[in-house]
């Protein structure tokens, strides 16, 4: 077997033992890695009903076939467990030198099971484990505790770690690597924190396998040079992903104001420009020639690296149009590790209930010093307040009652990412079937909508554009392991992934061949969904209900007077559901997982809950 | 007539300016506003009109606003 490993290491934080542990050839073609392999061994291996912050869950961390590997842009890794934040399936990618490094000590995997007995860090160099304490930085941000790494290793290992949020049980608490790059933002931190596990350092010293290694050099790193070059001529990385901040605001798409409305007219007061002419430096992942995080002076001067969710989520929704105030808040949810989009959400929402009579307290929307405060205070659940914010948005508004879980903005209760959804029915639905909850990076179709189609279809083509970016973004790119950036961005074709895989692999496998294996996980990451919740419906695929009002609809603009109207979303949805073969609830026919190869998996699951 | 536009992200550069009131003739449209602005054909992108997508052979109105962007797969 080339491209694979063919090992994964088992570590127990328990009993502190570990083993290397063999998969077969079929294993790695079947789930090929990344989102793959984490939710495949997380259904085989936990129970349903496992508590998520409890030792009985399993932390992961999954590479692909062409992870690690000098390519466009493959120094990501995923990590993945049962979710805090969601109560089942969660995951997130992240830029990590782990991913190379990883691969190189011989694993494709890592598997933290059990609970440390005190604060820990896991050094894993090559066939070498060590369960190390990590007393002296349980308590400390992610960017201490990071220095304390490198001072001990080098700036060259691997790392993942997790700041005061993880520690302290935050259901959105990321894991972070590199300063300044965070993944697994359903609360991954969180679940490191539970075990005590306060980061993970690797070191590998051994070659990757790979079927054409010469090919893969002269094809990976050539390829490289070209992406870069491709960004330079077309200037992408100027502004990075900021630039879609301007775009929202012009098509009634910015989240502002927890997402009631739609547009404002000092936006551009936090936009790409103005980003760009701010910026002291700039951050990317391992094997990345268009690296995009743009960095700037906070109000504090700190160095914060922001990119467009971080400014549409706590700037634009937060109405703080004051770019080093953005700047604070995102260094705040960095340095105690808190996922930037929920945060966003959070202080949104928190903001919103108390304007609806639906809580009391004193925050207001444009207030940043408090807005800094409350970060604090949920990432240490300091007092009622504190433990409130902590939780997340859907638990928030479960306390607070008062019909305030529609303006909640979360599906499956994960906060939705910085794309107002009020008249832009195709990204609700991206949002609403999303695999673990309202994240955009399995399929973003806003352009699709605006360009190709008309705004107001609820059409089979904008469920068609769903699929096909599920296969390619939340299937493909998480399950080789890449990120997605080269591919829109720069126009670089799909059809390169195919080659890469190939010189690794040896396999000759199409973009269809992609297909089938992306669509097997979407199907079993619903299994897990309905093993925890068998009484599951439709409704669980539906976006905020606030998006349905029309006392909610924006006044003036583009979209003024409209909202998503409930029965033609329904019928979106529906369309969605008979081109996955999915039921009525949204859970996979029988006849599905029989055609995906998910029999076992069924019928595992069919002890839980009926399939049909 | 006058209309405004708005550059949005590396268009910026490209073009020169990221927004103004340009003076164009009464008969343009949205695809033959592209050559009166220095802006890569080739280059895909998306035009909107008042917040609105835009064919390519709608006239232009005075007093639109126009946003002209790349495309983007989101944050």
């Amino acid at each position: 077997m080339y491209g694979w490993t063919g090992n994964i290491l088992r570590v127990n934080l328990t009993t502190k033992t570990y083993k290397k542990e063999a998969y077969s050839e079929e294993f790695a073609q079947t789930w090929v890695g990344g989102r793959g392999f984490a939710a495949k061994i997380l259904y085989d291996e936990l129970k349903a009903g496992t508590d998520p912050l409890g030792p009985d869950n399993k932390f992961i961390v999954a590479l692909g076939p062409i992870a690690g590997i000098p390519a466009p842009n493959t120094g990501k890794a995923v990590v993945a467990a049962k979710s805090p934040l969601t109560g089942f399936y969660g995951d997130g990618n992240l830029g990590t030198r782990v991913s190379e490094h990883l691969r190189k000590a011989g694993y494709d995997a890592l598997i933290v099971e059990g609970k440390a007995d005190r604060p820990t860090m896991l050094y894993i160099e090559d066939d070498k484990v060590e369960f190390l304490p990590a007393d002296a930085v349980w308590g400390q941000g992610t960017y201490a505790t990071n220095d304390w790494i490198y001072a001990k290793y080098g700036k060259g290992v691997g790392v993942l770690n997790i700041g005061q949020g993880g520690e302290n049980l935050i259901r959105y608490a990321v894991v972070r690597s590199l300063e300044g790059r965070a993944g697994g933002r359903p609360g991954m931190g969180a679940v490191m924190g539970s075990k005590l596990l306060k980061a993970i350092v690797v070191k590998g010293s051994r070659p990757i396998p790979q079927a054409d290694p010469a090919n893969m050099k002269a094809l990976g790193q050539g390829d490289l040079k070209k992406v870069g070059r491709i960004d330079k001529e077309t200037g992408w990385s100027i502004q990075s992903t900021t630039g879609v901040l301007s775009f929202c605001n012009e098509v009634a798409g910015l989240p502002v104001r927890n997402f009631r409305k739609t547009h404002h007219p000092d936006a551009w007061k936090i936009d790409g420009e103005r980003l760009n002419n701010a910026r002291i430096a700039t951050y990317g992942c391992p094997n990345c020639t268009m690296r995009c995080g743009i960095t700037i002076h906070d109000k504090e001067g700190r160095e914060s690296e922001l990119d467009y969710e971080n400014i549409g989520l706590l700037g634009a929704n937060l109405e703080i149009f004051d770019l080093p105030q953005v700047g604070s808040l995102n260094y705040l949810c960095d340095e105690y590790g808190l996922d930037t989009m929920s945060a966003g959400c959070v202080l949104g929402f928190y903001a919103d209930a108390i304007d609806h009579g639906a809580t009391s307290g004193d925050f207001k929307f444009g207030d940043a010093e408090r807005a800094k405060e409350l970060l604090r205070m949920a990432a240490h659940r300091e007092g009622k307040v504190g433990n409130l914010l902590a939780d997340g948005s859907l638990r928030m508004a479960r306390e607070f009652g008062h019909g305030s879980e529609a303006y909640a903005m979360q599906v499956k209760g994960l906060d939705v990412a910085a794309y107002n959804c009020k008249f832009i029915p195709g990204q609700a639905l991206a949002f609403g079937v999303a695999a673990i909850g309202a994240h955009h990076r399995e399929a973003w179709i806003i352009t699709f909508e605006i360009k190709h189609t008309t705004r107001e279809s609820y059409g089979p083509e904008k469920a068609a554009k769903v699929i096909e970016l599920q296969r390619i973004r939340g299937g493909m790119f998480e399950f080789l392991v890449a990120c997605r950036f080269p591919w829109i961005e720069l126009g670089w074709s799909l059809d390169n992934y195919p080659k890469y895989f190939k010189a690794s692999t040896g396999l000759d496998w199409t973009l269809d061949d992609m297909w089938t294996r992306a669509d097997r996980i979407y199907g079993l990451i619903k299994l897990h969904f309905l093993r925890e919740f068998p009484d599951t419906t439709r409704k669980a695929d539906y976006p905020p209900a606030v998006w349905f009002d029309p006392a909610n609809a924006d006044t003036e603009g583009p979209i003024a007077g409209k909202v998503l109207d409930a029965e033609k979303y329904d019928g979106l949805l529906q369309h969605y559901y008979d081109q996955r073969g999915y039921d009525r609830r949204g859970i996979p026919t029988k006849a599905t997982l029989d055609k995906l190869g998910l029999g076992r998996e069924a019928a595992a699951v069919e002890k839980y809950a009926r399939l049909y | 007539m006058k209309i405004q536009v708005k550059m949005i992200g590396p268009l910026m550069y490209e073009a020169g300016f990221s927004e103004k009131e340009i003076e164009v003739p009464a008969a343009t449209t949205a695809d033959s506003l592209l050559d009166l602005i220095k802006v890569s054909r080739q280059r895909p992108k998306i035009v909107t009109r008042n917040g609105r997508a835009v064919a390519p052979d709608e006239r232009l109105a005075e007093g639109d606003r126009i946003a002209i962007s790349p495309i983007y797969s989101g944050g």
